[in-house]
């Protein structure tokens, strides 16, 4: 073919090929950079993005620390179990290897299937998923055996409590995971848990292990050890008279806390309730000593009293006369027997606890003062515990006061309290008149071994110490002679209070649709009066017939303190009238405690009587 | 001079003719680009590697060498088929190439008709036996030897008439294969086009007006219903301003992996077999079009800057056989692979690093497939026959 035109119109095809290689080298020099860019230089971004999409990381629970009571033994432990789990997207037949495992692991067909489910990992994708955990060593190995393509073991503690349901309301329990559920378990659960650990797999995009992938395993920690305040043979002679105090009055619940005035530490705290629906009393989870509130009754009115005394209003010896009844407000105030209008001395409107002695005092102080003593007492807000759910009672606030506030506090009307809070205002006069937060927790101990204690609670002044020593000679008498005679024990003087509340109903009011009260039991008290080394709070709720906090506390307190007694190896102390056990009191405590029971039951109440008159 | 006529001496041996063949200066054979024959076996090496490296799958025990032995026999035969395409001169193919033209449009007209396979939403192969014959990799080398011959014939004189009769070459097989629909290996001849039409004496205003109606052409193409939802996505994400449909079908996966596979190669890379992204199949189609992903993370910098080093020379070649070629259809046949084997590289490669739109496109001599890999082969031996025949 010929050319159409000249060749003076020609391209220049090496012009033309000139800028081709100029193009050339524009192309591989940006291909370059770009290369350089995402290698060299993003490398790094690259590389993790890549691992963080590959790795599938599983969490591994730390071992959970052991609850220990206040002498090393154990309360609630932890012990390794296998858990079986499986990898669903490495099992080929769901459904045959569920048929296997079903076996050794005792499954019915309906949790077979749901197994095979689980083990489906085509639909789910996951890599992880449980076959059955903490199962025993026998069906483990069983498992084991088979040799199934996709299952794997764990080590899992499982919480154990070796003496059953003791204390099980201060302990708490914990999840299937090992989490707190209530009590100190939830409490403390961020020391007890240990530091999690991880194990990691290897996938592919999809999110399928790899066979020959990495397995990183990072071992879990143990948590920290609690050392409580609790002594275990306390808190099971406790269990054991509150359940046959509370069957035997046919009651429904009721709850103990045994502590030590001078430290706050808390022996031993019991909590009983009927079940609703069976009837059966069980040792419930819930501490209701620290988490309920109830209407304490003539127990209260130590308050009025050791207010009265500190103000300087009146000694113990101060006559008030006192009539049979007080109106107050809206509302008459009568003692619980008939009586002339007498001049009562301090003493005895404790000892008889009259009430309308009680609010006379308490007309002297005026509501103002009431209210400060109450609440420096400690009622109205939270124990320095820290116990879950813990409750801060029901204290009216000064403003709220009706006419009749000033008649019915005092008495342990219209106010409610923890067993906890009362117990501790008990304390307050068995220690001097300091308040001693309480505590449960007397030290904690680290993975390591290291054991740190636990500081105790900075104590604060609510009284005088005279004012409490009159206060704990008062208190002794209501034992020897009043309402509380029933919490003496012999041997060692008992100072003590009464108490029998109306409860208030949940629909309101205090009568119920039969028109029968509902009573609330109680009796608080320490020991040796003189020097106070245990204090005792009980209440019965809901006994029937026998109703008084004299008659169905009392006895409770009476066998505890006993017991509490020989526990702390305490030698009653010397007698200095009577003659009898002076002799006896220069040798151990031992013998003392094995004289004072077998022998001497009789003369020392009216040598205790002598005493707190005195003191 | 009597001297000269004596026969005797073992010092004037008479011109035999098997000494004047062995002495030909200008003999084809003494002009084989070595340099190119050297880093095309390199490359082929290094791709057998990977190919291996990506496909073994993931259980040390029981490597899968099924591809990578497939793959060795492909390269084996392409190198024969090299040898022959270089040793026919080259000037013969201008005769064959109207034949050859031929079958090959009858071939893309039979597999868009329903007798080829489709895979991945695409109708590009024919099923034979264990093998697969794709006729879009074979009309590229014919389309490059028509063109040729037919831009030597016009002698660097193309008027509009021209322009058209040459531009129909390519475009019939072009439009057969975008019914596939297959926008990547279309946008092969749209370079090779160019490239050619750009030494084959194209107007200034030609190729201006060319480029215009190829971008007008592209918008066209995306915004019909030729392309399916997935390719129009997969076509834009590397724009990075994603419709929603497309963030919905993660569209930028393939692009995000791998770039995260080339960049935990890092520098020195994480060794061959060694690759965690490679060998976890996380990169999707990484033993063909991703290839160049498992040479970032396995080999790092060092093995991906060495592939293009390789790649760049083997262009530097071609491009240098297209100058000395001895006539204007040597050049043009240079040229026109110049243009395939250049914008393939820049394609795949662009690609896997996010500088360029997800298409179907193999690495030459690297990604594993019968039809590209001969293909390639076949091309190099044609820039071999133009390259050793440039003094006869």
């Amino acid at each position: 073919m010929k050319p159409v035109r000249s060749a003076a119109t020609r391209r220049r095809p090496h012009l033309r090929i000139g800028i081709i290689l100029v193009g050339l080298l524009l192309g591989f020099g940006g291909i370059s950079v770009r290369l350089v860019l995402i290698q060299g230089l993003g490398g790094d971004e690259y590389t993790s993005f890549g691992t963080s999409q590959r790795m599938q990381t599983i969490v591994l629970p730390g071992a959970r620390g052991s609850i220990f009571d206040r002498n090393g033994n154990d309360l609630a432990v932890s012990l390794p179990q296998r858990t079986i789990w499986a990898n669903p997207t490495l099992i080929d037949r769901p459904v045959e290897v569920a048929a296997a495992l079903a076996g050794p692991l005792g499954f019915d067909p309906a949790a077979t299937a749901v197994l095979a489910g689980r083990l489906d990992g085509r639909s789910s994708g996951t890599q992880f998923a449980y076959v059955a955990r903490r199962v025993d060593e026998s069906v483990a190995d069983a498992v084991a055996e088979l040799k199934l393509p996709g299952i794997g073991f764990l080590e899992e503690s499982k919480r154990f409590t070796p003496a059953g349901v003791l204390a099980h309301s201060v302990l708490g329990s914990v999840d299937v995971d090992n989490l707190g559920q209530s009590g100190l378990e939830m409490q403390y659960d961020k020391a007890l848990s240990g530091t999690e650990g991880e194990l990691v797999i290897e996938t592919d995009i999809r999110r399928r292990a790899l066979p020959g992938g990495e397995y990183e395993l990072k071992a879990a920690q143990r948590g920290n050890d609690l050392v409580l305040t609790i002594d275990r043979s306390m808190q099971y002679e406790t269990e054991r008279a509150l359940r046959a105090q509370i069957e035997a009055k046919g009651a429904q619940g009721g709850m103990v806390v045994v502590s030590r005035p001078a430290t706050g530490e808390i022996l031993a705290l019991a909590n009983f309730q009927r079940d609703a629906e069976s009837g059966e009393l069980v040792a419930t989870g819930n501490n209701m000593a620290v988490t309920t509130v109830y209407e304490p009754g003539s127990v209260n009115k130590v308050i009025t009293v050791a207010a009265a005394l500190e103000e300087g209003l009146l000694t113990p010896e101060t006559l008030i006369k006192v009539p049979d009844s007080l109106q107050v407000s809206d509302h008459r105030f009568s003692d619980h027997d008939n009586h002339p209008t007498e001049d009562y001395s301090v003493d005895r409107i404790l000892t008889e606890s009259s009430n309308v002695g009680t609010i006379k005092i308490a007309q002297m102080l005026g509501p103002d003062r009431v209210d400060s003593y109450l609440r420096r007492f400690g009622f109205g807000k939270a124990t320095d515990l820290g116990f879950p759910h813990e409750a801060a009672g029901i204290l009216l606030d000064r403003a709220d006061y009706s006419g009749t506030s000033i008649g019915a506090i005092p008495i342990g009307q219209g106010i409610a309290v923890t067993a906890m809070q009362m117990l501790e205002a008990y304390n307050v006069l068995a220690n001097g008149g300091l308040y001693v937060p309480p505590r449960l927790i007397l030290a904690t101990v680290d993975s390591a071994g290291q054991r740190h204690s636990t500081p105790s609670g900075k104590p604060r002044r609510v009284v005088s110490a005279t004012t409490a020593s009159q206060m704990r000679a008062m208190l002794v008498n209501v034992v020897a002679e009043g309402t509380g005679k029933r919490g003496g024990i012999t041997g060692y003087d008992v100072a003590g209070k009464t108490g029998t509340a109306r409860k208030p109903l949940p629909q309101g009011g205090y009568q119920d649709g039969a028109g029968n009260y509902h009573y609330v039991a109680n009796f608080v008290g320490f020991l040796p009066a003189e020097d106070p080394e245990l204090s005792i709070i009980v209440v019965i709720d809901e006994p029937v017939g026998d109703i008084f906090g004299g008659t169905v506390a009392a006895p409770v307190f009476a066998d505890l303190a006993q017991y509490g007694m020989r526990l702390l190896r305490i030698p009653p102390p010397r007698v200095t009238t009577g003659g009898t056990l002076a002799g006896a009191a220069d040798g151990s405590a031992r013998e003392i405690v094995a004289v004072v029971e077998q022998e001497r039951v009789r003369a020392t109440a009216a040598t205790s009587t002598a005493i707190a008159v005195g003191g | 001079m009597a001297a000269p006529t004596n026969f005797s001496s073992r010092n004037q041996v008479a011109p035999g003719a098997a000494g004047r063949l062995s002495r030909n200066p200008s003999a084809p054979w003494r002009h084989i680009d070595l340099l190119l024959l050297g880093c095309v076996l390199a490359v082929c090496v290094l791709g057998c590697l990977m190919v291996f490296s990506s496909t073994r799958g993931s259980d040390p025990t029981a490597f899968d060498t099924t591809l990578v032995a497939k793959q060795a026999l492909f390269m084996g035969i392409g190198i024969v088929l090299m040898a022959m395409v270089a040793l026919v001169d080259y000037r013969r193919y201008r005769e064959w190439a109207p034949a050859a033209y031929g079958v090959v449009l009858l071939l893309l007209v039979m597999v868009v008709s329903g007798l080829g396979s489709e895979s991945k939403g695409s109708q590009a192969w024919f099923q034979l036996g264990p093998f697969q014959l794709q006729p879009s990799e074979p009309a590229k080398i014919v389309v490059i030897v028509m063109l040729a011959s037919l831009l030597e014939q016009f002698n660097q004189e193309l008027n509009v008439q021209r322009l058209i009769m040459v531009l129909a070459v390519p475009g019939l097989p072009m439009a057969l294969i975008m019914l596939q629909p297959d926008l990547g290996t279309a946008l092969v001849f749209v370079a090779i086009t160019m490239g050619m039409l750009l030494i084959g004496g194209v107007q200034g205003r030609h190729i201006a007006a060319l480029t215009l109606l190829g971008i007008v052409g592209v918008g066209i193409v995306l915004n019909s219903g030729m392309l399916q939802e997935y390719q129009k996505c997969r076509f834009t994400s590397f724009l990075e301003t994603e419709s929603r449909v497309c963030i919905e079908r993660d569209a930028s996966y393939n692009q995000d992996q791998a770039k995260v596979a080339i960049g935990s190669g890092g520098w020195l890379g994480a060794g061959l077999g060694q690759g965690t992204q490679t060998r976890l199949g996380i990169v999707p189609e990484q033993h063909t079009d991703f290839i160049f992903t498992a040479v970032g993370e396995e080999l790092g910098f060092v093995g991906s800057g060495t592939l293009l080093t390789l790649l760049g020379l083997m262009a530097w070649r071609i491009w240098r056989a297209a100058q000395l070629a001895r006539d204007p259809l040597g050049t043009l046949i240079c040229v026109g692979v110049l243009s395939l084997f250049v914008f393939q590289v820049f394609e795949n490669v662009g690609m896997t690093m996010g500088i360029m739109p997800v298409t179907g496109i193999p690495l030459p001599f690297m990604s594993y497939g019968g039809s590209s890999t001969l293909t390639a082969f076949v091309a190099m031996g044609l820039v071999m026959n133009v390259h050793m025949r440039r003094f006869t």
